[in-house]
């Protein structure tokens, strides 16, 4: 199964394709897509350029995240593994609220 | 800059006085199709693709005169530096945004890099400033100074970007001798317009070994454009103006690129617009350094006398200003300028003004 | 330092509305995330994995304390309360919004700062020696130059679109810490026959995919023409560098395509043109620029004996000579062990601008090993420095030494990224403390890229490691022998690649046997040179 994936454009942070359309930062609550739906899904989220940057599909399998690119996209959703503003983020210090 | 509002019309300008050139094309393999041509198209292939810029500015430097258009997947954001490439004209792929592509031509008020559209980058701005607030505080402190103190000055302080130019007339003698005492490779321009009088041309030979100066350097018209103006070589005739500017303003111009200072000869008692001369000013380019601006006539002939200076040859039959020879004439000492250009206006020939902006002028150390 | 007069000022204020305005045309639909890419990157917005990167000027690597605090403030606002020194004398926010950007270089603004050309296809920040103006081996100070630079470059009209970035990098020292011979263009600052100073110029070198050391085209340009002349090799760039396939589009393979004797008869052409013409540097805009960059006075206190063996250990390498008597440069290490090298937090930024109040001239400098430097201090104060550097976590006595890692950002934060860096860094710091080897080793270059764009510069590392996906798995190649300042050279890769884990053991090896076979005082690479690449070789591929 795929699921949708963009960086939302007025703040960059990750967000998923929603299956009513609109997007989500909870991957949760991103829909799930078989290749068949999967094009066309796509298209609408490509259309949304005033709303998202950059979409593309990534592997899912049952409700975590699966494939190749499974590191990357470990780090997309759950944030980076190093760097001070880790350690400054589980301190709940994100100075952006979105 | 203008817009066009579509590329309807660029493409189907096939008139022949078009030229389209795509952005991969070498200028040096086009020159023949380049002469002639009214109106030049460039294409970019997307607005990423940076050569188009390059190319105009190659195309502005080497002299080209005629329209430049910028064709192509171009967008608004960058109306400025296609106006600053030296283009003329913008035909968008995109129509539409007609605010935005004005509104980009204006969002900068100064730029830092001199470009074909000519406007005063920073640096040159600055340095202006601070030439002229220069030659106000050395006029300050030498106005009332001896002239060779003034000529020692500013031989140090513009070291290695002074030169001084003579006409190796009259009077050139008593300047250029103190310039041979205290810096003799200073670099000393002569104008050979080619219309001397031969008694001028030997002066300053006699002159140049007795005084020992090192750095002479003969100016003459550029070949091409002396065939292309004045083929008969009777210009002087038709326009003296058009005569002066291709045989002493232009290669004047040419030899100064990189100097920042000239000594002249001029005097106060020249008459005409040199009774307020100073011996620093700045004419919006350089400065110009005139150490006997407060000499008088019987200053100049004491210093002839005192270190036994040959006269010019000329000057016996009555020469005191002595210039090419259709145009100079002897003259009363009272008014020793009457004698150029006599029946004319003119009393200048332009090398005194500001070199940038041509102009008219006169004789020198 | 260079303080802006009224154009820079109003120029840098126009850029800021001007982004604005492209930010707002973006948000409206009026540009196309295609069209919009490379004007914000040439604003310094990147979009990484997680939120937006800012990348901030710091031209040539000097900043003022209150340039510093307004860093601290950016951070503490619009970020996560850190900012990420750079490889390249710049700073980097995390997680900024696009839509704040716009109001941060507002206010970087009235600090005189931005983030002007610092990524896209353009000319990048200048970047020299950070002990430039207080180097004891300095011939010439290199900084008016690069501001001179830093000016003709901004909004270039004809340079602004090029193939491909292009880093101009000048030192002005006998000793190269700017790795000149890795920049697409190396300036190194030259007496000429007859005493005048001008510029050595190199040009095609570069890092990435396709590792070059620039070639020389000239032994001496005069100083009124540098513009000229760099305008020249730029010019044959832009119109030669290669467009179709972005891999080979630097100037390094247009230089190596053409040779280098038919580059540089192209760029001499292009120059015979333009010398004498107007980008000839007015004299007295060189004066006034230099007029900024005064040397500091000197300072004839007495300076007290101490005993402290912190201290001094971190005397002997944090602290470098300088020109002026009684006057010293501190290097701030930002590489405390087991942390992430180049962050430094809002408050330590805050506090080092005081201390470069109280005991530096008000001057910080940032170096590309990810450190900061006070580049005046008087030797009666570094004692009392210290002591303040210490508390702050800001007095790690590593500076050159091997834990003083560089690494890029990579994977966890990086959207080229194809394997994690920080990660590495952190625990190699660590094994270096804890095996003790540090020490011994002596002054040895450690850097860590994620991916082969190489800004970690893990190619010119005595000892480099670049991260590779293989399959979903981060693998590490190991290269040695990589040298930046002075002679450039590339590192070699030693064998097979490693994982992390192994990865991290396979260079604690390599320093190990450096130690062990190492004679007197020689370098890292003089005992490379003397017993090749083997010995090492056979004790990391032991098992």
């Amino acid at each position: 199964m795929k699921a949708i994936t963009a960086n939302r454009l007025e703040d960059g942070r990750v967000v998923y394709r929603k299956a009513e359309g609109g997007w989500t930062q909870h991957f949760e609550d991103a829909a799930r897509y078989s290749d068949d739906a999967l094009d066309s899904a796509l298209e609408a989220a490509l259309a949304e350029e005033g709303v998202v940057v950059g979409p593309y599909a990534i592997d899912v399998e049952g409700a975590a995240l699966s494939g190749a690119k499974l590191r990357r996209e470990s780090i997309r959703l759950f944030g980076p593994t190093a760097g001070s503003t880790r350690e400054a983020a589980k301190q709940g210090a994100d100075h952006v609220q979105i | 800059m203008q817009i066009e509002a579509t590329c309807e019309t660029a493409r189907s300008a096939e008139a022949p006085q078009v030229l389209a050139l795509p952005p991969d094309a070498i200028l040096e393999d086009i020159a023949n199709e380049i002469a002639g041509v009214e109106r030049i198209d460039i294409h970019f292939p997307s607005f990423k693709d940076g050569r188009g810029f390059s190319l105009a500015a190659r195309l502005r430097e080497r002299g080209f005169e005629g329209e430049l258009r910028a064709v192509g997947n171009l967008i608004p954001d960058q109306a400025r530096l296609l106006k600053r490439a030296g283009f003329d004209r913008v035909a968008p792929d995109q129509s539409g945004q007609a605010e935005r592509w004005n509104a980009a031509l204006t969002a900068f008020s100064g730029d830092y890099q001199p470009a074909e559209d000519k406007t005063e980058p920073a640096f040159a701005r600055r340095a202006r400033k601070t030439r002229a607030a220069l030659a106000d505080a050395l006029n300050a402190d030498y106005a009332d100074r001896p002239a060779r103190e003034v000529l020692a000055a500013a031989l140090d302080r513009f070291k290695g970007r002074i030169a001084v130019l003579s006409s190796f007339g009259a009077e050139s003698a008593a300047g250029l001798a103190m310039i041979a005492e205290i810096a003799p490779d200073t670099p000393v321009f002569f104008l050979d317009t080619e219309r001397h009088f031969a008694q001028t041309l030997d002066y300053r030979d006699a002159l140049v070994k007795r005084l020992g100066l090192t750095n002479v350097k003969i100016l003459r018209a550029d070949r091409d454009e002396a065939a292309a103006e004045d083929a008969d070589g009777q210009l002087w005739r038709r326009d003296s103006d058009a005569c002066c500017a291709l045989r002493k303003v232009r290669p004047l111009a040419r030899a100064l690129a990189g100097y920042d200072a000239l000594i002249t000869g001029r005097k106060r008692y020249h008459g005409g617009v040199r009774e307020t001369l100073e011996p620093f000013e700045f004419d919006g380019v350089r400065i110009k350094v005139n150490p006997l601006a407060g000499w008088s006539r019987e200053d100049v002939q004491a210093v002839f006398e005192k270190l036994d200076l040959p006269a010019h040859p000329m000057v016996e039959q009555g020469y005191v200003s002595i210039g090419c020879w259709p145009c100079t004439a002897p003259a009363s000492p009272a008014n020793v300028r009457d004698g150029r250009w006599r029946g004319q206006d003119k009393t200048e020939c332009g090398i005194h003004q500001p070199l940038a902006a041509g102009g008219q002028g006169g004789p020198l150390l | 330092m260079y303080r802006y007069d009224e154009i820079d000022d109003t120029l840098v204020r126009e850029r800021v509305e001007e982004f604005r305005g492209q930010v707002a045309a973006r948000i409206k639909g009026d540009l196309t995330e295609d069209q919009f890419k490379p004007l914000r990157l040439m604003n310094g917005v990147y979009l990484q994995l997680h939120a937006y990167m800012l990348r901030v000027a710091i031209p040539y690597g000097v900043l003022s304390s209150d340039q510093l605090r307004m860093l601290a403030h950016v951070a503490r606002t619009y970020d996560r309360g850190y900012g990420h020194f750079t490889t390249r004398q710049n700073i980097q926010y995390n997680w900024p919004r696009l839509v704040d950007i716009p109001e941060i270089l507002d206010q970087l603004a009235s600090v005189e700062m931005h983030a002007i050309q610092t990524s896209g296809n353009c000319i990048r920040n200048t970047t020299t020696d950070p002990f430039a103006g207080a180097a004891a081996d300095e011939v010439s100070d290199p900084r008016p130059w690069c501001e001179l630079i830093r000016q003709w470059s901004t909004l270039h009209p004809e340079f602004t679109y090029l193939p491909r970035k292009f880093k101009i990098a000048v030192t002005g020292a006998k000793a190269d810490r700017a790795a000149i011979g890795v920049h697409d263009i190396g300036l190194r600052l030259v007496a000429g026959e007859n005493g005048d100073i001008g510029f050595e110029v190199h040009a095609g070198g570069g890092q990435g995919r396709t590792p070059r050391v620039a070639v020389k085209l000239r032994d001496f340009v005069g100083q009124r023409d540098l513009l000229a002349y760099l305008t020249a090799i730029l010019r044959v760039y832009n119109l030669a560098g290669r467009r179709d396939n972005m891999y080979k589009a630097r100037i390094k393979i247009l230089v190596e395509s053409m040779g280098a004797d038919a580059f540089t008869e192209a760029v001499e052409d292009e120059f015979a043109r333009l010398k004498n013409g107007p980008l000839t540097i007015p004299v007295e805009e060189i004066e006034r620029v230099a007029a900024h960059f005064l040397p500091p006075a000197a300072d004839p206190r007495p300076v007290a004996k101490s005993a402290d063996p912190a201290f001094l250990r971190w005397k002997a390498h944090n602290v470098k000579p300088h020109k002026v008597d009684g006057l010293r440069s501190v290097v701030v290490s930002l590489k405390p062990t087991g942390k992430t090298p180049g962050d430094a937090s809002a408050g330590q930024m805050d506090a080092l601008a005081d201390l470069a109040d109280r005991y530096g001239l008000s001057e910080i400098r940032v170096t590309k090993e990810q450190n900061l430097v006070l580049p005046h201090v008087a030797a009666a104060d570094l004692a009392d420095l210290h002591a303040v550097l210490a508390g702050l976590e800001l007095a790690t006595p590593n500076a050159g030494l091997a834990s003083d890692i560089v690494s890029c950002p990579g994977l966890d934060y990086c959207n080229l990224a194809n394997a994690r860096s920080i990660p590495l860094a952190q625990a190699i710091s660590k094994r270096l403390a804890e095996t003790g080897l540090d020490e011994p080793a002596g002054e040895l270059t450690i850097k860590i890229s994620g991916c082969i764009n190489a800004c970690g510069h893990h190619h010119v590392a005595n000892i480099g490691l670049l991260g590779v996906d293989k399959k979903g798995e981060e693998v590490y190649q190991l290269t040695v022998g990589g040298v930046a300042d002075g002679q450039s050279a590339v590192g070699k890769i030693l064998g097979p690649g490693f994982t992390a884990d192994s990865a991290v053991e396979a260079v604690l090896t390599v320093v190990r046997v450096f130690t062990e076979r190492r004679t007197g005082a020689e370098t890292f690479i003089e005992t490379l040179g003397r017993i090749g690449a083997d010995p090492f070789k056979e004790a990391v591929y032991a098992d």
